[in-house]
């Protein structure tokens, strides 16, 4: 049996898609930012803070780590403004989740890499006087955030694919968008065809990116000096 | 003469093994000691405390007729910042190099300077010249380490010790992990070190050199300092039994003289 393809309704509705789209990036992109520098945060606290921050810092991470994406977002949507009596739009918690969710991800990234840099490098940075926090900065950082390149990207795709369900608190992403245009031409086929196109598209171009930003990092001479 | 660094009746104890049983060394300036031991012996260790890598469970560290630390009923309390202070005037050469490997040679030379130190553009500028010449490595100025010999990283580390312009340096075994035949252009850069008048502690393991190198030879024997004296004395014609036996051990793959007919 033939199916009959009109991608014409498609673009017909490339607005509505692109509305979408823009709000895609504005999540993972938000949350990116601020998930980030949390992420960097919450792995110096858990490898050098005292006890009583590193124990609750710990379950933090593990918690938003163990617990499903949907059901954080529909706590910080649902059950977070019952707490402090306050709306939260759906953007903002969406912003919110994914912030903190990633930044959970980002710290177990950040310290593998910090942890896999070698302990001469903290002595030689020692030796010549320096104290933690300017070797962590100087020494250690550059290094690990070298390595860290590949696992950084890996979690910012698992971040933009997660976003897809903001959708579910009404939050008009691209698949949102997708879904709506679907119910109103049931042209399901061809809507969803192009979303999905649209997100390999971008994931795709910010891998051979990475990527080559790999290579030309590894062409300034540095691998590890032994 | 002058005394640069004195230790005294340092004790180091890791767990319920104690490395260190009371050393006692004052250095004078410009002098070379080369300490010697077998592995285990407390050497490392005794150099690692010298510049707090290590903290010493007890006894005093002085530098420069200044007592490292705040003594409070009989317990000496170290602050972060007074060890920094004293890192920046002890240079330290490690056994694996340890360069910081996302620098260029240079960069490596100035960090110490420019962000510790605190010196401007062109005193780093003339420091990481200076003792790059020194060490026969300008010309690899803009080299990452990766792209060195062993032996040209460790010559890069030496000078990244001695950009600091320290009251001293401590090489730590700095020659043991490079092959053979990068050994010599360490060596030859440690001796013209000592040669121009640098206060140097070697640990290593070349008794040749330290019979060349060193104005007085420490044997270190579990953690207490067994001999001491000119290489002559210690090497040639040692008194105690411990380091009769790590000389023979030492002595046992020396190749036989040539016969003469």
């Amino acid at each position: 049996m033939g199916y009959d393809w009109d991608f014409w309704v498609v673009f017909r509705e490339f607005g509505l898609l692109m509305h979408g789209l823009i709000n895609t990036l504005k999540v993972t992109g938000l949350s990116l930012t601020f998930g980030v520098p949390l992420g960097l945060c919450l792995a110096l606290l858990r490898l050098y803070g005292n006890w009583p921050i590193r124990v609750p810092v710990g379950i933090i991470i593990e918690f938003f780590r163990a617990t499903p994406p949907i059901a954080q977002l529909f706590w910080f949507f649902f059950a977070l403004p019952i707490l402090i009596g306050v709306e939260i739009d759906p953007f903002k918690a969406s912003v919110l989740t994914f912030s903190l969710q990633s930044s959970a991800f980002f710290a177990e990234v950040f310290r593998g890499g910090i942890v896999s840099i070698d302990k001469g490098q903290w002595e030689a940075a020692k030796a010549i006087g320096m104290n933690r926090n300017k070797s962590l900065k100087r020494i250690i950082l550059p290094q690990a955030v070298k390595r860290m390149i590949p696992a950084f990207l890996e979690r910012a795709i698992e971040l933009m694919k997660t976003t897809t369900l903001v959708g579910t608190i009404s939050y008009a992403d691209l698949l949102y968008e997708a879904n709506t245009i679907a119910q109103s031409t049931y042209r399901s086929l061809e809507v969803f065809t192009v979303a999905a196109g649209i997100y390999f598209v971008i994931i795709f171009v910010c891998s051979i990116g990475v990527r080559q930003l790999e290579r030309r990092m590894a062409r300034t001479g540095e691998t590890t000096a032994h | 003469m002058t005394t640069v660094l004195s230790i005294q009746n340092i004790h180091k104890i890791f767990g319920d093994l104690e490395v260190l049983k009371g050393i006692d060394v004052n250095v004078e300036k410009s002098e070379t000691i080369v300490i010697l031991g077998a592995s285990g012996s407390g050497k490392s260790t005794l150099l690692r405390c010298i510049n707090f890598m290590e903290v010493p469970t007890s006894g005093r560290i002085v530098l420069s007729g200044k007592t490292i630390g705040k003594e409070t009923a009989g317990k000496v309390i170290y602050n972060e910042a007074e060890l920094n202070a004293l890192r920046t005037r002890v240079g330290m050469v490690f056994q694996h190099f340890n360069l910081f490997p996302h620098m260029t040679v240079r960069e490596n030379v100035m960090e110490g300077p420019r962000t510790v130190l605190k010196c401007d553009k062109d005193e780093c500028g003339r420091r990481a010249s200076k003792y790059l010449d020194k060490v026969g490595l300008g010309w690899k100025s803009e080299a990452y380490p990766s792209q060195l010999s062993g032996g040209q990283q460790q010559r890069v580390a030496i000078a990244r010790a001695l950009a600091m312009e320290p009251d001293i340096m401590l090489f730590d075994e700095a020659t043991s992990a490079l092959d053979p035949e990068l050994v010599g252009e360490v060596l030859e850069t440690i001796k013209e070190l000592a040669d121009e008048g640098m206060t140097m502690l070697i640990v290593t393991h070349e008794l040749g050199f330290a019979y060349t190198v060193a104005d007085r030879v420490l044997f270190l024997s579990e953690g207490r300092i067994l001999e001491q004296g000119t290489p002559a004395e210690v090497l040639v014609y040692p008194k105690q039994d411990g380091t009769k036996n790590f000389l023979k051990g030492h002595g046992s793959f020396r190749l036989p003289e040539p016969k003469l007919d």
